[in-house]
Order: structure tokens, then C-alpha cells, then sequence
């Protein structure tokens, strides 16, 4: 594999409602950013990876029009969705693009307009998810009971209010601690000037006051649906080198699912009782990413970590299962503020996904941001230690749908 | 290009509406037959890249349940939302950077379930084209006659396209449009959708699927004996509809061209021996040939006519019957590599191009062919 590496980052600012742009005109904002950030134009760019929820914004295919905006008409585009995880699987794209050889220069861009559908997105549109299903019901004689288990899974809410209570079951989180993981990224997202949901010195009776929507969930703990885009610039070592300081170099990457999960467990018909905060793609994933980044502890390798949490369980879940903690002690470690900006492993210090959720572009954002941290750019929520190894992670599928990108800032060995 | 990447093994569905069988049903059984030509387990699988479209498959995030039908479980995974071949071009990008030996590329499209035609009414702008109540098969019919009128091509001649294609898709076993008796006067008789196209000058969509098995250099000599070399291949996206002369097909010709080099094709008429197109309208096979360099610019008619295109002909275009006998919109491409693998390896019973070596595949997304991919294949030489 070739030396691969970030150059420029571009992001649009984000909130629930951009009226003062098209979906084309935001994406070209990300874009242009990214390319300033870089100091390149379109013209040494090969090609474009991009994607986004389709469903979402009410258009197919919207890159077949949308492309001419940004500059990628007579050029290489590939366009790749894989759900929640879209934004890291076209970074991912981009990465191997060049890493093959086939482009030198490329765009990873994702995006996502949820005010252009008529309802929100992510209540419909997930709905679909599980409605696809009824074939399958019908086909073989599910009940109603398992139909209706196999729709309500598909919203992303419905799912995480089992994982988390299976997690704080095994591991003795309590409702409070997740107070104090949204209080953190709303904290976070106010020195983000692209964030959504800006909150200064939210602290977790903040988020305790807001009603209790699904127990263990309150309202403060949810993440919101945002209008956004982001782009990175992807280059070969070469180019890096010449146009950029300090790149954040890719050192390892993957993307694993375990949704065989679903369809095993019980309300899906099956007959295994599986734990969704369980999480067997994170796992895989972070494992072949590691290897190929030669980490071998990642507890003390890895410097920073961009979790996927659009709901506050997930950051303390996947942060054990991606190794940056034991089983169940992730909770301990962010009660005492070492997952803060200024802590030992500062975790989703851009706010994350629970601050700010375009989700198409959500888990592409966790790579820009790692990226950012690497390259010392991120401005007000810079990390104030060095970090030489960052891993950016994204969460999709319907429960278990995994990408997991390593960051360094040296070139892989 | 610096490694080479073979195809090992490929399978594809009967093209087909059949309501009795899920998706998974139809993707589990090519995936079967793929790893069973292929001569290897799902073990030996490192990763895996699907095409299909939220849109086409009537689902959000369509991929998540097909995981376990591809034999993804636990592996490394990913989908691109257009034709096969770009899967193709990704996987074949995976092997290249040596993270893994053997990628697996499923292309699929469940026409039943949502209406093909109401999704690429669904790609156009919102604000602008959608609002005019264009269609696919309109904006074709613009482009067909365009096209007719400058190089003064007759409505016979698009019927010509058609009933060579489907006088050929008579011996593919896998083809979903088969007509015994298959005349020009026929073809022009077919119901008119939008003038001068008729229904059997329009590809009949259908559910399908199509898998393709890569490996790199070192594990496809281990284990295979006769594999297929990806010795070019190229991809772009040419300008939206209203920025477009809908008479040329620059991204095809900038596709081609990257994939000519690759693989050091000079003279196209003499280095190819067998061309799997996916032309979805008639009109379209013309102007493919056009773009491809097999003539000059307005000679696609001739070519035709000729019958050197013919299955018999010196240079055999869509011997089985190309997408205007099934299209099964993003397996299309993939069946179209699929079918070029098959001539090279000699196995296209009751079509097969004598001593065809070297081939090449097309395919292409987007109302009036916007994206286009171009793969030329070969045996060992």
C-alpha cells in the first residue's frame, strides 16, 4: 500500500435548518473550504468519493447533478452509502482510491440535508429500513409481533435504548454518567465553531433537568439533525509532502458488520438473546485496523479517539470495544475528565455526533476531525498534548455496521 | 498499473421478475454459484463491495440484511449506489493496495419492488429538470432523435439494434426477453412510448443479480487455472443534463481512453475480439461505437448494417443479447464483465466468439448514459 495522507479539511457550519443554501451549495462549501485548507483547485484533483443518505434529502443519485457544482463533471466519481456510516466509508473510499494508485488526488465528501424532506429523515426514512422486512415477513410467516420488532429496530433511537441499557446493566452506568458524556459535548461543540447544538459550560444538572424521552434517554442526551457537509482532501505521499506541513497520514483502516446480530436475536424470529452493545464489528474492526497501523497496545497508543455517539451510551461503549478501555470502565476514566480536551485520551473533542448529526456526513467528520487534531488546526478545541495517533470511528447499519480509521502522524512503517 | 488483478469467478441470476423470492433469496444463490466457480470458500473472502440503491431496492440503507446473503458476515465490507462495474473498480482498488487477496463484487436490483423508471425521474434536479416532468425514456427519445437527424439514422435502423440483440439473447440462457420470431417490422410495431422509441428498443427491466470474484496476481495463479486479467479500466461522470450536448458521450470517450492506455490498445477494430455494451436504449449501441473508436463519428449505422457487430460478424458486440434483453439497472454492468469473462474463458455455451482473448465491458448510470465505466478483460497471453 502506498503512503496516503489528509492535506485539507472543509467543513460547512451546521444547524437544524440551512435555508440560505441548496443541498449543491452547501456541499460546494465544504468543498472549497477543503480545497483553500489544502491550497489546491479542482483542476489536480482525479476524481471524487462522495455519498449521503439518499433517502433523506428526497433525491437519487443527487451527485449526477450535484457534481457539476463542485467541479467534478469529467472526472472520476464514485459514489458509496452504507447508512450511518456513509462519511466513513467514503473516507475510506477516498483513502484506498489513492493508496491503490488509480487516483493521486482525491475529494472524500459527504453530506446531509435533512429540512429538504418533508419529515424528518430519520424517522421515515429509517422506517424503511425495517419495512423492507415485510417481504421477508410475508414470505415466511413472520407474526406480527416479530414485524413489528423488526420496524422499530431500524430507528436509531429505538436500538440504542437497548444497547445502552444492556451496557449500563454489565458495566454499572448509571443515567448520571450519560448526563455528563452530553454535558462534555455540548461543552465541546461551543468551541466548535462548525457544531450544532453549542452549549458553554453545559454541565450535567443542565442535561438532569431535561425530560426523559425513552428511559435511559432524556431529551439532552439526544443527538439533533443537521443540515451539513464535509470534504477532506486525500493525497500521495509525494504531494502531501510538497503541499502540506504536517499531514495526518492514514495508518490503518476497516469496516466490519456483525448484523447477522439482528436477524439471531429474538425479535427478529431467532432464537439467540444477543447483547446490542456487544458490538462484534467494532471489535473486528478496530483489530484489523490496528494491525495494520502496527499498534499493539492501543491503551497507550492511541492519543485521541472521535467516537460515533449520536446518544452518550455509545461513547462510553465503543471506546472499550475499539480497546481504549477495559470492559466496563470507560465510565470511571470519563467521570474523572480523563476523556476531556485536556484530559489523558480527549474523546470526540469536536462535540461529536450527539452535538452535530448530518448523518450522511457524520462519520466522514469523525476522520476530518482526528485529521484536524493531527495537523493542529483544530482551533479552540485543540487537544493541548501531542497526538500521534488518533482513530476515527463511525456506527451504522441497523445496529452493528462499523468503519474504523487510524491516524498518525508519521507515515505508516 | 503497477500489480494486476484477475477475475476468478463470477455468477449471475436468471434475470427475471419472480415476487416469490426475496432479494437475499436471489443474492445468496449467485453468491453460491460465484465461490463454487471460483473453486473457494466464503473463508477465503477478505472483503466484500455490493452496488445496488436505496431508491431501486425501496429501502433505506439497503445493504445492512444483505450482509449475511453475500457472505459479508464479519468481514470487511462496502457498497457503492451505482453500477456494478464501479463495485468493480473499488474492489479491484482494495486488492491493488495489498490489504487484501480476494474481494468478492455483487451487483443486484430488485425491479419489483420499486419502479426503475420513477428513480431516475427521482435523480434529476428537484428545483429545475424534476419540475418539468421529465422522464428517462423522454430525455432518450430527445437524444435518439438528435442523433438521427444529424447523421440521418431511419427508425429502421434502431430496430435493427434491437432485433439483433434479441435474436442473440435467444441463446443465453440467463436473458429475460425472449421472442422466437424477432422482425424490424416487429420491433417498429411495439408499442411507442416516446417518438421514435419503442418498447423493444427500450431495455426491459428486471430483478437480478451478477457476482464477480477478484483476487490478486499471486492468489489468482495459485488458485485458478485460467483467470481473467482487468487490463484497463476507467470511470467518469460527464456534465448534468442541461450542461450536456446530449449527441456526445465524452465520459465514455475519456473512459476508454484511460482504459486503451492502460491496457495499450491501439486500433480497438483489431485488438478487441468481443464487446459486451450496456446500451439501454437503441439508439445508444450506435453511439457507443462511436465513442469507443470501432468508427468515426456518424458511422455507428454502418458498422451495423454491415453486420460486423453481428454475433458472426469480425468484431461480435453483445452476443448475449446485451441490456436490451434483460437490465437489471446496477447488475447490468457487471453482467455485461461477467459475459466478456465467459468468451474469453471459452465458456459461452451456444454463443461463444471463436478464439475471442481479449474483451471489453461497459457500463453505465444516469439518464441518457452520464457515468460511464469501461474494463478490458484478457486471458493469459
Amino acid at each position: 500500500m502506498r503512503q496516503v495522507a489528509i492535506i485539507g479539511c472543509g467543513q460547512t457550519k451546521h444547524s437544524s435548518r440551512r435555508r440560505d443554501v441548496s443541498v449543491a451549495e452547501l456541499v460546494a462549501e465544504a468543498v472549497y473550504n477543503a480545497l483553500a485548507d489544502a491550497g489546491m483547485t479542482m483542476k489536480e484533483v482525479d476524481g471524487i468519493v462522495c455519498g449521503n443518505m439518499q433517502g433523506f434529502g428526497g433525491v437519487a443519485q443527487p451527485d449526477l447533478w450535484l457534481g457539476d457544482w463542485v467541479g467534478a463533471n469529467n472526472k472520476q466519481v464514485i459514489r458509496i452509502a452504507t447508512g450511518g456510516t456513509t462519511g466513513g466509508s467514503v473516507g475510506q473510499g477516498a483513502l484506498y482510491a489513492v493508496a491503490s494508485g488509480r487516483f493521486d488526488v482525491a475529494l472524500a465528501v459527504a453530506w446531509e440535508k435533512h429540512s429538504d424532506s418533508k419529515e424528518a429523515g430519520a424517522t421515515t426514512g429509517l422506517m424503511h429500513v425495517g419495512a423492507g422486512n415485510l417481504f421477508l415477513a410475508l414470505n415466511y410467516g413472520l407474526s406480527l409481533k416479530n414485524l413489528i420488532a423488526t420496524t422499530a429496530v431500524g430507528a436509531a433511537a429505538g436500538v440504542a435504548v437497548y444497547q445502552a441499557r444492556c451496557y449500563m446493566h454489565r458495566s454499572g452506568c448509571t443515567i448520571e454518567h450519560l448526563d455528563m458524556v452530553s454535558a462534555k459535548a455540548r461543552r465541546n461543540a461551543a468551541k466548535n465553531p462548525y457544531a450544532h447544538l453549542q452549549w458553554p459550560n453545559c454541565q450535567p444538572e443542565d442535561i438532569a433537568k431535561t425530560e426523559i424521552v425513552a428511559y435511559p434517554f432524556r431529551y439532552g442526551h439526544i443527538c439533533p439533525a443537521s443540515d451539513g457537509a464535509s470534504c477532506i482532501v486525500v493525497a500521495e505521499e509525494k504531494i502531501a509532502r510538497k503541499k502540506c506541513k504536517q499531514p495526518a497520514w492514514l495508518k490503518g483502516l476497516a469496516s466490519y458488520s456483525d448484523e447477522e446480530n439482528q436477524l439471531q436475536s429474538e425479535g427478529y424470529g431467532g432464537v439467540g438473546v444477543i447483547d446490542p452493545s456487544e458490538q462484534m464489528g467494532a471489535r473486528m474492526s478496530a483489530k484489523k485496523a490496528y494491525s495494520m497501523a502496527g499498534i499493539v497496545d492501543p491503551k497507550k497508543e492511541i492519543d485521541l479517539a472521535e467516537i460515533y455517539q449520536p446518544f452518550p451510551s455509545q461513547e462510553l461503549i465503543f471506546s472499550e470495544r475499539l480497546g481504549l478501555f477495559d470492559e466496563g470502565t470507560a465510565w470511571r476514566y470519563m467521570e474523572k475528565g480523563e476523556t476531556d480536551i485536556q484530559g489523558r485520551i480527549p474523546i470526540s473533542v469536536s462535540g461529536g455526533v450527539n452535538a452535530t448529526n448530518a448523518i450522511g456526513s457524520s462519520a466522514l467528520q469523525r476522520i476530518l476531525e482526528s485529521a484536524l487534531q493531527i495537523m493542529g488546526k483544530a482551533g479552540e478545541h485543540q487537544a493541548p498534548k501531542k497526538i500521534k495517533n488518533a482513530i476515527a470511528h463511525g456506527w451504522g447499519g441497523v445496529t452493528n455496521y462499523i468503519t474504523v480509521t487510524v491516524l498518525g502522524d508519521s507515515p505508516r512503517r | 498499473m503497477k500489480g494486476k488483478v484477475a477475475i476468478i469467478g463470477y455468477g449471475q441470476s436468471h434475470h427475471q421478475f419472480d415476487i416469490n423470492r426475496t432479494r437475499e433469496d436471489m443474492v445468496f444463490d449467485v453468491v453460491k454459484e460465484a465461490l463454487k466457480s471460483a473453486g473457494i470458500s466464503r473463508a477465503d473472502i477478505g472483503t466484500v463491495v455490493t452496488a445496488s440503491s436505496d431508491f431501486l431496492d425501496g429501502r433505506t440503507i439497503s445493504n445492512v440484511f444483505l450482509s449475511m446473503a453475500v457472505g459479508a458476515y464479519l468481514k470487511d465490507e462496502s457498497k457503492v449506489e451505482e453500477d456494478g462495474t464501479n463495485a468493480l473498480y473499488y474492489g479491484m482498488m482494495k486488492i491493488l493496495t495489498g490489504a487484501y487477496d480476494i474481494a468478492l463484487v455483487e451487483a443486484h436490483t430488485m425491479a419489483w419492488t420499486f419502479n426503475p423508471h420513477q428513480v431516475w425521474f427521482y435523480t434529476l434536479d428537484p428545483l429545475v429538470e424534476r419540475q418539468m416532468g421529465f422522464d428517462d425514456i423522454c430525455l432518450s427519445a430527445l437524444q435518439a432523435r438528435m442523433y438521427m437527424e444529424k447523421y440521418g439514422v431511419s427508425e429502421k435502423t434502431l430496430a435493427k439494434v434491437a432485433v439483433k440483440s434479441l435474436s442473440n439473447a435467444l441463446k443465453n440462457p440467463y436473458a429475460y426477453r425472449k421472442l422466437k420470431k424477432i422482425t424490424v417490422e416487429q420491433v417498429l410495431k411495439s408499442k411507442r412510448y416516446y417518438e421514435p422509441l419503442t418498447d423493444l428498443m427500450i431495455s426491459p427491466l428486471t430483478d437480478g443479480c451478477a457476482v464477480v470474484i477478484l483476487a490478486s496476481e499471486k492468489k489468482a495463479k495459485e488458485v485458478c487455472e485460467k483467470p481473467v486479467w482487468i487490463q484497463g479500466i476507467g470511470t467518469y461522470q460527464e456534465d448534468y443534463l442541461r450542461d450536456r450536448d446530449l449527441l456526445k458521450l465524452n465520459s465514455l470517450k475519456k473512459a476508454v481512453k484511460t482504459a486503451y492506455n492502460m491496457a495499450g490498445i491501439k486500433n480497438p477494430r483489431r485488438d478487441l475480439d468481443v464487446l459486451e455494451l450496456s446500451a439501454r436504449f437503441a439508439h445508444e449501441e450506435l453511439m457507443i461505437y462511436e465513442a469507443l473508436g470501432l468508427c468515426k463519428e456518424g458511422e455507428g449505422a454502418k458498422l451495423l448494417e454491415k453486420g460486423i457487430t453481428a454475433r458472426n460478424g469480425k468484431l461480435p458486440v453483445n452476443p448475449s443479447g446485451g441490456a436490451l434483453s434483460a437490465d437489471p439497472i446496477c447488475a447490468t454492468g457487471l453482467i455485461r464483465v461477467i459475459e466478456a469473462v465467459r468468451q474469453i474463458k471459452g465458456e459461452a455455451n451456444g454463443y461463444q466468439v471463436k478464439g475471442a482473448k481479449r474483451a471489453l465491458a461497459h457500463g453505465q448510470f444516469g439518464i441518457c448514459a452520464q457515468k460511464n465505466t469501461v474494463v478490458i478483460l484478457g486471458g493469459e497471453r
